[in-house]
């Protein structure tokens, strides 16, 4: 707030709200409240065929909460004035996350403890722990979940081939403005694309050019999904390509930001180029090595679209992810609530994991100075 | 027709003489009219018309000539509808936009069909690949948002079994001519419990593909034929194992059987197989019992079936290598046309694409024969081996159709435009036109089989009578394997691929041990589904 004397630090007070201000702010938001817990209730009768309303969809509820929502930001200011109006910086985000996260992900518990198989003229049933019991017999689910296992062991070897890259272009090599945009052309890539380029056509094994190479290399029949190791190896390497200048562009940023004075001081006082790197470039590089891990590690529990591509998860489910097996469940088998219960469960698992992960690395984030 | 098949004939069946001949042929017949009654009927003079449009060779049609030949064959609709009648209707129409065909083909025929009715169509285009969770989702969250609809049979049972079509009236079965199909097409195809639903547009099943450089004298697998058995089949690939291919000079191989599962098509390729030893000529069913719907897929009938494929999985060359790894588009596109491998079964595209695809190179020894029968055929009701011929060609999906969802029941105009819309692009003279040109759909009417009118038209005789007589082969088969149209098949298939492919990984013991596995997932679903309701589908999709 501005005065012709000059500005001044505005200070939020308190209004004084009469009482009637405060009860029409309570009426609005109550009554708001009231309108929509009513037309859940209603349309939730409607939807048991309780009774019929004639409701055709879901929208009522939906227009229900949207003016419950746009009554209790009103209220805010009506009930609180200025303190109200404070409110509203962050009450509609918190209202848009709770209706695009919040609703869905309880929508979805419901869904993960329902036998419903789209094809099925029961609809969806509740079936209590039925999915539970199903997932934890059921050898193509585990054995994806082993599968990640390995796909997520192999973002070490990523990782190390990352930073040797990231080093090499850091370094006052020639040409290295060039060498960094073609490094990064892999993840601009498509996935699907490498699944077609690369894994149904370099690689295809009679007439793709690396077949033939291996062939003049003396690899009589070159095969690069016909046994189960191969084509896991295959996959990762494919998954890898894509992803490995993820990690490398986070590393090199992260190596740029290193102040050379460092390097020069270590130089002065004699250290070996190992002895730098080792002393001084991988500590200081551990915060960013870490995040760019976690983030290779979240993107390759999502890993899919290759395998859906180039061996729909075989050959024997030796390369399924958990992504391609609940892909392959819930789509060709319309199998929703077993599928909705797995895609759940691997979430548990995920948040769990990275918590754990993030938790751990606390302590390998602080840089040994 | 297949628009690679059409663009076949037009570069390698077809001359500008025979053309020629062919379009005076079409404008003699017309300019005959009246002196001889039983070719100038107004349907004959229509059909030879618009089998002119735009002309064989003639380049490929577009909407212009979709239109015309939409508005020349809206006779049968004027006959029961007054112009304008439909005004102030409006329908939707959701299929699939497949290579630019079918709902843009449907759209031209239409436009002339909206003028002439007063209706409005708004249409939802799908990718083939979108079509089936599209399909289920709208079933299962009863989210029905289309009144007319282009759907497979396979998909009867998720629909007509759920009382979500409309009934097709009578006044519809005339205008169509509805007994002229072949076949396999003739109910219970088509109707579900008695009552009739689709409307046909197309047709589809698998054929037998050889390289004939294999076969004749001096050839590297030594016979003078064909083989007409599955045992002789998985015997030349044994043969050939060590040899040279004629062609490419690279390893020979013998059947190209997928290994790899392609969202549940690839079990058709096992069934292939399978059916000359499972289809009994005396039983109507080979996948389930028709009483409990329990699996038949570890009968001793699907097991040799899979156990042939196992074999030549152990000898090493006798599939090309990375064959595991291969769906039926690899050994269909990328291998048998490229070259590598012998034998094939596939829908009509491979025998279209051989000649007319860059990628081919067996356009010169390609030949075509219904799929093999085996030398013994097991009966289920019997527990036993039965030592004689048995053929069982696999008519695969059953080709497209259209039906009128029960969205329109309770608004007889909408359900009568509704019905007038889907009989005219399935009406008897405009599924000439779409047999004859690109439009994706195989001919599939005893009337699609007059060799004269393809000759009149400017086709050359000898390949239609070929191409055209290789189907009719299969299709009229008295025990061909018609797939049960109950809800859920493709669950099945899929699951199915799952445990085949861990078979044939060698993580099974055996292929009994691997049809018993996918005999259990079987069983899950279909308690999933809920058996007394499968059952009931299952025996009302067979006429039982």
């Amino acid at each position: 707030m501005s005065s012709p004397e000059g500005d001044y630090l505005h200070i939020v007070m308190p209004d004084q709200i009469s009482v009637r201000r405060q009860q029409l702010g309570r009426l609005i938001i109550w009554g708001s409240a009231c309108a929509l817990f009513l037309v859940v209730i209603l349309q939730s009768l409607d939807q048991v065929n309780f009774f019929s309303i004639g409701f055709e969809n879901w929208r009522p509820t939906l227009y229900a909460y949207l003016l419950w929502a746009f009554c209790l930001c009103l209220g805010q200011v009506i009930l609180y004035g200025e303190q109200g109006k404070r409110r509203l910086f962050i009450l509609p985000a918190v209202l848009f996350v709770v209706s695009v996260v919040i609703f869905p992900l309880i929508f979805a518990l419901g869904i993960a403890f329902s036998s419903w198989n789209l094809s099925s003229p029961d609809g969806r049933q509740f079936n209590g722990l039925d999915n539970v019991y199903q997932m934890w017999t059921d050898p193509f689910y585990w054995n994806a979940m082993k599968n990640m296992v390995y796909y997520t062991l192999v973002i070490l070897l990523e990782y190390i081939v990352a930073f040797g890259l990231a080093l090499l272009l850091n370094a006052q090599i020639r040409g290295r403005k060039f060498f960094r945009v073609v490094f990064l052309m892999p993840l601009m890539l498509s996935p699907v694309a490498v699944s077609w380029m690369i894994g149904k056509s370099m690689l295809e094994a009679r007439f793709g050019p690396i077949s033939r190479l291996a062939r003049e290399l003396g690899w009589d029949n070159p095969s690069f999904f016909g046994s189960p190791e191969m084509a896991r190896a295959v996959i990762m390497i494919m998954d890898a390509w894509t992803f490995i200048p993820l990690m490398m562009i986070m590393i090199l940023a992260g190596l740029q930001a290193i102040p050379k004075e460092m390097h020069e001081a270590a130089e002065v006082d004699g250290a070996s180029p190992w002895k730098k790197f080792w002393e001084i470039t991988f500590p200081l590089m551990l915060p960013v090595s870490i995040t760019a891990i976690l983030i290779r590690i979240i993107f390759k529990l999502k890993l899919a679209d290759i395998i859906i591509n180039v061996t729909s998860g075989g050959p024997g489910g030796a390369t399924d992810s958990v992504t391609s097996f609940i892909f392959r469940e819930y789509r060709d088998r319309s199998n929703v609530g077993y599928g909705t219960f797995l895609a759940i469960f691997y979430l548990i698992i995920i948040v769990i994991a990275m918590t754990v992960l993030i938790k751990l690395s606390d302590r390998w984030m602080k840089p040994r100075y | 027709m297949k628009v690679e098949l059409y663009n076949h004939l037009v570069r390698n069946g077809l001359t500008r003489r025979s053309m020629l001949k062919g379009a005076a042929s079409a404008g003699a017949l017309a300019a005959m009219g009246g002196a001889i009654p039983s070719i100038a009927s107004a349907s004959s003079s229509i059909r030879a018309e618009i089998m002119k449009i735009p002309g064989v060779g003639m380049g490929s049609p577009g909407d212009a000539e979709w239109q015309k030949v939409g508005e020349l064959c809206l006779g049968p609709v004027k006959e029961r509808v007054k112009p304008g009648e439909f005004k102030g209707v409006e329908l939707t129409f959701m299929g699939l936009n497949n290579q630019n065909l079918h709902n843009f083909l449907f759209r031209g025929f239409l436009k002339p069909w909206e003028a002439y009715t007063g209706a409005k169509i708004n249409w939802i285009d799908l990718a083939q690949a979108d079509y089936n969770p599209r399909l289920q989702q709208s079933i299962a969250t009863k989210t029905v948002d289309f009144d007319i609809i282009e759907m497979g049979a396979p998909f009867e049972g998720d629909t007509a079994g759920q009382g979500l079509l409309n009934e097709m009236p009578d006044w519809v079965k005339d205008q169509i001519d509805y007994n002229d199909l072949v076949g396999y097409l003739q109910p219970p195809v088509g109707t579900w419990d008695g009552k009739a639903y689709r409307i046909n547009i197309d047709g589809d099943c698998h054929t037998f593909c050889y390289r004939t450089d294999y076969f004749g004298s001096g050839s590297i697998t030594g016979r003078a034929n064909p083989p007409k058995t599955w045992q002789e089949v998985n015997q030349i690939s044994k043969d050939v194992v060590g040899k040279t291919d004629p062609l490419t000079g690279l390893p020979a191989h013998g059947f190209l059987d997928p290994l790899k599962g392609w969202g549940g098509f690839g079990m058709y390729f096992l069934t292939d197989r399978a059916g000359p030893y499972v289809k009994h000529p005396d039983d109507p069913a080979f996948l389930f019992d028709v009483d409990t719907m329990k699996p038949r897929i570890n009968n001793p009938g699907w097991v040799q079936a899979i156990q042939d494929v196992m074999d030549l999985i152990a000898i090493e060359g006798a599939y090309p290598a990375d064959q595991i790894n291969a769906d039926p588009g690899t050994t269909g596109f990328q291998q048998f046309l490229a070259g590598t491998g012998s034998m094939l079964t596939w829908w009509g595209d491979i025998g279209s694409n051989a000649r007319t695809s860059d990628s081919s190179v067996i356009g010169d020894v390609v030949g075509f024969n219904m799929i093999p029968g085996s030398d013994r055929v097991y009966n289920h009701n019997k527990g036993a081996w039965e030592n004689t011929y048995n053929e069982a060609p696999n008519n695969a999906y059953l080709g497209w159709g259209v039906y009128v969802t029960n969205r329109v029941e309770g608004d007889s105009k909408k359900r009568q435009a509704a019905w007038s819309a889907a009989a005219h692009i399935g009406g008897k003279d405009l599924s000439l036109w779409t047999s004859a040109y690109p439009s994706g759909f195989q001919p599939y009417r005893n009337s699609h089989f007059n060799y004269d009118e393809w000759e009149a038209a400017g086709y050359d005789r000898a390949f239609v009578e070929d191409y055209l007589g290789s189907n009719l082969d299969t299709y009229n088969h008295p025990n061909s394997l018609n797939e049960p149209r109950i809800p859920g098949i493709f669950q099945y298939y899929s699951v199915a691929e799952d445990e085949l492919a861990k078979g044939f990984a060698g993580q099974y013991g055996s292929a009994q041990e691997t049809a018993d596995a996918i005999a259990v997932a079987w069983e899950k679903i279909t308690d999933s589904i809920g058996r007394d309701s499968q059952i009931a589908l299952y025996k009302a999709s067979m006429g039982l």
